[in-house]
């Protein structure tokens, strides 16, 4: 593990009464792994009939974080989602999870990251979170971008990929403590990240940026008395034009196509016709 | 993107369809009593407790199997994983959430948490029965019991601190609790005390909570024998004292071992061996049966639910099995140089697989339905709505409960067939659910008890009001089906195969009437078998009108429609027609086992 503290850029709002910690969540809604995703014959977009929609898991953990944070130090949990108003549930499961209230950005056209992240800084300058959390990337097309760009228009701090120090399996983890850590002053954030050989430790002044990696949380699941309160919970609606963006696409989708189908594998005799085949077929030895 | 394949242990799309296509779930809505609800409150709950079953429950089925409870110094001790999932369920909401607000409850429809805790039931049905079985006790105590009883246990079972059980059983009192012996005797301070013995008493110890509570049934001193001279009384492991919680005198004399539900022990108990064990009446004395079959319908309804998803996570099992096992080639294949097929091309075992779906779809829209018909009977609009509701539910619950439970351990005997000898063996799961299936035809009253039930009590209720109210609902779906253009022979022979059934009823009941009750009652297993095949063509019926819509919809999703009509058509062309010999034997006089004698065999 190597530990490597950084300390990011300087914040641009007056934080911190108390302990409280403003937390701005994204809820994406992306089409769910389990339903069958075919992509329609001409490539323009997948078969969306008959498809079910979730929280991107990433958004989710995101959710499950703030929560958690919020429950230690007090404050409060905003989620956020663009689209059409059927992002609406996203929303409302995040709600029912325990969030305070949600934001939605009515916006039905073509989006890229760049529009995405211009919404999103526009959301922020209005709700003045200490902190923003996003998925590091959507299940749906794995960008691993919005929260980049977020922080750098926004000028703040950003640790992208946040995990935990232990497992999930972890004591931390049963007992449902936070892994991003708020300092003692409420003028850092603590996060873990993993790096390519193994975990790094940055320290963030706040308000910062960050992004969720799978290993940081078991997203809880919806309680019956959650779902119930959450249909009183605000659902605030704005628009790109309200806010001002411009969001016309830099990044145009050309074709969508499905991965060759994966033939089916071989059998080889012995060890030697292994060597054989991985040293002149596959050349990979 | 492909995914390692696992077990849904119910099908998402199928409940949808039942819930929403089937019928409108957001009826119910209507209702003063759910009006707090909508189609977004019962899908976001419903999908947490699907991925709670999932993600949670169904790996921890197998080791609970594995490890059952062991008796040791007097306590029992279940699996340690209990202490993680008895929680989360309570967490989840489950426990109180068909109950009034009042109560701490979420007023969610029966339907819809019948459906919902199917899928925990189908991952890991142990786990889930000591929830069922606490929120039952809770019921009782809810309906019955004094304001301290409601604060002192009740409050604690539905918060989950604490679980209950139903100790209803004793040694010589099974299917006849008329005999039960375990007797009361009043205390100066106003509770009883309580001595005798109980047995197969299901979750009546375990170490995950700190307390359990006996509903128990007992005979006060100087009651009259039978039924009616029982009462209910709340016994806890555990009694207040003052501020202390002592002993309270209930000892576990023995542990039950079984052949399935692994993961909650069910035990013999010994009330008051040292003549102190203390018990508190639950409602009015001598009404203590009469109280629990308040609870009946839907304690049967529950345990017709564990059927359906028992043999649903079988067929499901099944379905992935036979898509990648290997075996044989097609019939018109001579070429063993041919690759191998998946034996899901075999035509027979895609018989089986019809089978166990006509069995497993079936079976949930019946408990779909009845807990429908509960909600209506409860909430419904009217007197008059609520009052055609309780004929239809008091008719259809012996149905309900012994259909999925009979049938269902045959889907579940095809799951192991589909599985050839590996499902013979116990490195694969079908054997298990085939064993837990079996406890489901006795438990609740044994299917002996259902049929005498159905054809003694309830089709001739209200003189005839029950069977008519069903008839009138059976009626509607043969309207609907002809609209939306199901084959028109499957709604007429519908509507004679009822009329038969009607028709054989009422010889049947005049046979009753006039003394001759041994001659009513000698069909009454096949009188339900005929029954369930009727009542599940029903339902096949009303699958098949809205999937017929479904597909006259257009759009995506015609598989599955496809998929519901061919199992429509199955029943009725493979269980329909044996509608008219069973009405032929049960009229018959058949009396062959009837004469029989314990020396003859
Ligand atoms: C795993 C398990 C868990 C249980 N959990 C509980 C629990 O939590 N609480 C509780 O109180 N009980 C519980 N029971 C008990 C269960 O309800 C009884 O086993 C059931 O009611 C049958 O009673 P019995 O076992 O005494 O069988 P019997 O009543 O002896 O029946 C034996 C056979 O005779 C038939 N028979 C009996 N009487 C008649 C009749 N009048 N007419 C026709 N046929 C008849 C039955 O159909 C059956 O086939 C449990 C049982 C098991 C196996
Ligand atoms: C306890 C036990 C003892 C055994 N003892 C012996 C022994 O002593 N000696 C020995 O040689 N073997 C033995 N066996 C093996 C046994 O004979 C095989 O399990 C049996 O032949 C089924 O083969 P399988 O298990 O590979 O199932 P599969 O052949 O994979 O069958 C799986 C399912 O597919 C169906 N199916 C397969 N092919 C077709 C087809 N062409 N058309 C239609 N349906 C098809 C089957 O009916 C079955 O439902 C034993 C098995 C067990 C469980």
């Amino acid at each position: 593990m190597v530990d490597v503290p950084v300390s990011c850029r300087s914040r641009e709002y007056p934080l911190f009464k108390e302990k409280d910690v403003k937390i701005l969540v994204t809820a994406k809604r992306v089409e769910d792994p389990e339903s069958k995703i075919k992509v329609k014959p001409d490539g323009s977009d997948i078969v969306r009939e008959g498809l079910k929609y979730k929280i991107n898991p990433f958004d989710e953990i995101g959710v499950e974080e703030g929560l958690r944070l919020v429950a230690k130090h007090g404050g409060e949990v905003v989620v956020v989602s663009i689209g059409g108003k059927e992002v609406q549930e996203q929303l409302r499961h995040a709600l029912a999870m325990g969030a305070q209230r949600a934001v939605w950005v009515n916006h039905t056209g073509a989006l890229d990251q760049m529009g995405v992240a211009g919404l999103l800084q526009k959301v922020v300058e209005k709700e003045k979170p200490d902190l923003v959390v996003l998925g590091k990337q959507s299940i749906d097309d794995d960008q691993n971008q919005v929260g980049q760009y977020l922080a750098e228009y926004l000028g703040w701090g950003q640790a992208t990929f946040a995990s935990k120090v232990e497992s999930l399996e972890s004591e931390q983890e049963k007992s449902k403590t936070p892994a991003l850590q708020v300092g003692a002053d409420g003028k850092t954030v603590q996060v873990v990240r993993e790096v390519d050989n193994g975990l790094a430790t940055l320290e963030c002044q706040l308000p910062a940026v960050v992004t969720t990696d799978l290993r940081l949380n078991l997203p809880r699941y919806a309680s019956l008395p959650g779902i119930m309160k959450a249909k009183s919970k605000p659902i605030e609606e704005l628009t790109p034009e309200k806010l001002g963006v411009d969001v016309t696409p830099k990044v145009q989708v050309v074709k969508l196509a499905s991965p060759p189908e994966r033939k089916a594998g071989i059998k080889v005799p012995d060890v030697a016709t292994l060597v054989d085949k991985l040293r002149n077929e596959a050349k990979v030895v | 993107m492909s995914l390692p394949r696992t077990n849904p242990l119910l099908n998402d799309r199928d409940v949808d369809f039942q819930l929403y296509e089937v019928r409108d779930a957001t009826w119910l809505c209507t209702l003063p009593t759910f009006a707090e609800h909508s189609r977004e409150t019962f899908s976001l709950l419903l999908d947490s407790t699907r991925r709670l079953a999932r993600e949670v429950f169904y790996p921890t089925y197998r080791p609970m199997d594995s490890e059952p409870p062991v008796l040791r110094e007097g306590r029992v001790h279940v699996h340690p994983l209990m202490r993680k999932l008895y929680p989360q369920m309570v967490e989840l909401g489950l426990a109180a959430a068909t109950r009034p607000v009042e109560v701490g409850g979420q007023q969610l429809p029966l339907t819809v948490h019948s459906v919902a805790s199917a899928y925990l039931m189908a991952a890991n049905l142990s786990a889930y029965a000591y929830l069922g079985l606490s929120l039952g006790a809770a019921h009782l105590l809810e309906a019955f019991g004094s304001p301290w009883l409601r604060d002192t246990f009740m409050s604690r079972l539905y918060s989950g601190e604490w679980t209950g059980t139903m100790a209803l059983t004793e040694p010589q009192a099974g299917s006849s609790l008329a005999d039960v012996r375990t007797r009361a005797s009043p205390a100066p301070d106003g509770s009883w005390r309580i001595s005798g013995s109980k047995i197969f008493i299901s979750g009546g110890d375990q170490d995950f909570t700190e307390n359990v509570v006996h509903l128990t049934l007992a005979r006060p001193e100087g009651a009259p024998p039978g039924t009616r001279g029982l009462s209910l009384f709340a016994v806890p492991a555990r009694r207040p004292e003052g501020e202390r919680w002592v002993d309270n005198d209930v000892r576990v004399a023995g542990l039950i071992h079984k052949i399935g539900w692994k993961g909650i022990p069910s035990l013999a108990l010994n009330y008051g061996e040292r003549g102190d064990c203390h018990g508190w009446l639950v409602g009015e004395p001598g009404r203590g049966l009469t109280q629990m079959f308040q609870m009946m319908n839907e304690a049967r309804i529950m345990v017709g639910l564990n059927a359906v998803a028992t043999a649903s996570a079988a067929y499901h099992e099944a379905l992935l099995y036979a898509q990648e096992r290997p075996q044989g080639r097609p019939a018109s294949v001579r070429d063993a140089a041919q690759p191998q097929c998946f034996i899901i091309e075999h035509p027979d075992v895609r018989r089986m697989l019809l089978r166990q779906k006509a069995i497993v779809e079936g079976g949930l829209g019946l408990l779909v339905e009845a807990s429908w018909q509960a909600d209506v009977a409860e909430h419904g609009h009217s007197e008059e709505q609520r009052a055609r509701a309780r004929w239809v539910l008091d008719l259809l619950t012996p149905v309900a409960k012994t259909f999925p439970a009979e049938k269902g351990f045959e889907a579940n005997a095809l799951a192991v067939q589909i599985h050839g000898g590996y499902g013979y063996s116990s490195e694969y799961l079908p054997e298990a659910w085939l064993r837990d299936q079996k406890l489901n035809t006795i438990h609740e009253g044994t299917s002996g008890i259902q049929g005498l039930d159905l054809l003694g009590r309830k089709v001739m209720a209200g003189g005839g009001e029950a069977l008519k109210a069903f008839a009138q609902e059976v009626g509607s779906t043969v309207e609907r089906a002809r609209r939306a253009g199901v084959d028109p022979k499957w709604c007429e022979e519908l509507g004679r195969a009822l009329g038969e059934v009607v028709a054989l009823t009422g010889e049947l009941g005049a046979a009753g009437a006039t003394g001759q009750v041994e001659r009513m009652l000698m069909h009454s297993a096949d009188y339900l078998e005929l029954f369930s095949v009727l009542a599940v063509a029903w339902q096949w019926l009303a699958q098949a009108a809205a999937a017929s819509e479904g597909l006259a919809r257009g759009g995506e999703g015609r598989d599955f429609y496809d998929g519901k009509l061919l199992a429509a058509q199955y029943w009725f062309h493979t269980e329909l027609p044996r509608v008219g010999p069973l009405v032929a034997l049960c009229r018959s006089g058949e009396d062959s086992y009837v004469r029989m004698r314990p020396e003859f065999f």
